[in-house]
């Protein structure tokens, strides 16, 4: 029987692929420290879960349709690697949030904890040292304010 | 000032590699993690415990002014953000 339809392209496919891929490069964003930063994880579930819609909408026509679209083993391996640049966006989402929830942290308004603790040379270092004058200030003006910065460290 | 569990060499590394000019406090065994309720037990890449983000702009009274969790590790106060709450203290 001569083939009476043309084959199609399977434009869903790529676009989940490129969703994807764009859930998965939001993790990358986060190294170069742009303004809007805080939107971005939202940005890439977002993205991770149109691919999988787009996905699953290509995958249905390639093989739901397959006198109509073409490409069975290529949309396969792009499917998979498409399931895996999203599933690793997600799964980024949901790692990155499982924080404690700090509940007895100091806030606003509240004394903060002193402590005394080794800096990068081993020398003891307490909250009120931090508010002395910095050595090499000649003017002897002690400092306004300290920031605390507590990071996960193993950078 | 930051502060981490990483060992003091491992802090003195990274000062020197990105050329910080602040200085690094550590606290190996989070004592002062604790003290800040900011533990995050088996946070740290191969499960030990480490400390959650957390930022706190402190006054010489000892008064913390301004404070900030993050809610995704990805996400950190950023630098200007950070200098303009400080410049704004009065």
């Amino acid at each position: 029987m001569p083939e009476m339809i043309e084959k199609r392209r399977n434009g869903a496919l790529w676009l989940g692929f490129l969703l994807a891929l764009g859930a998965w490069l939001c993790n990358v964003v986060f190294f170069v420290n742009l303004p809007g930063h805080r939107a971005i994880p939202w940005l890439s579930v977002l993205l991770a879960v149109a691919a999988l819609v787009f996905l699953a909408i290509g995958l249905q026509r390639v093989f739901g349709q397959p006198r109509v679209y073409r490409g069975k083993i290529l949309s396969s391996i792009l499917s998979l690697v498409s399931l895996l640049l999203a599933g690793v966006a997600i799964f980024a989402f949901v790692h990155a949030r499982a924080l404690p929830p700090s509940a007895g942290a100091p806030q606003v308004g509240q004394k903060a904890p002193t402590f005394t603790l080794a800096d990068t040379t081993g020398q003891a270092v307490s909250l009120d040292q931090l508010f002395a004058p910095a050595a090499g200030d000649s003017q002897g003006i002690p400092p306004r304010a300290v920031l605390l910065i507590f990071y996960r460290g193993s950078w | 000032m930051a502060i981490s569990v990483d060992p003091p060499e491992v802090s003195r590394a990274l000062s020197q590699k990105a050329g910080y000019t602040f200085s690094i406090l550590s606290d190996p065994n989070a004592e002062v993690i604790r003290r800040y309720d900011l533990l995050h037990v088996g946070g740290g890449p191969d499960g030990h415990d480490v400390a959650r983000p957390a930022e706190f702009l402190v006054d010489s009274s000892r008064m913390v002014r301004w404070v900030n969790f993050t809610e995704d590790v990805r996400v950190r106060a950023r630098a200007d953000e950070m200098l303009a709450t400080a410049r704004g203290l009065r």
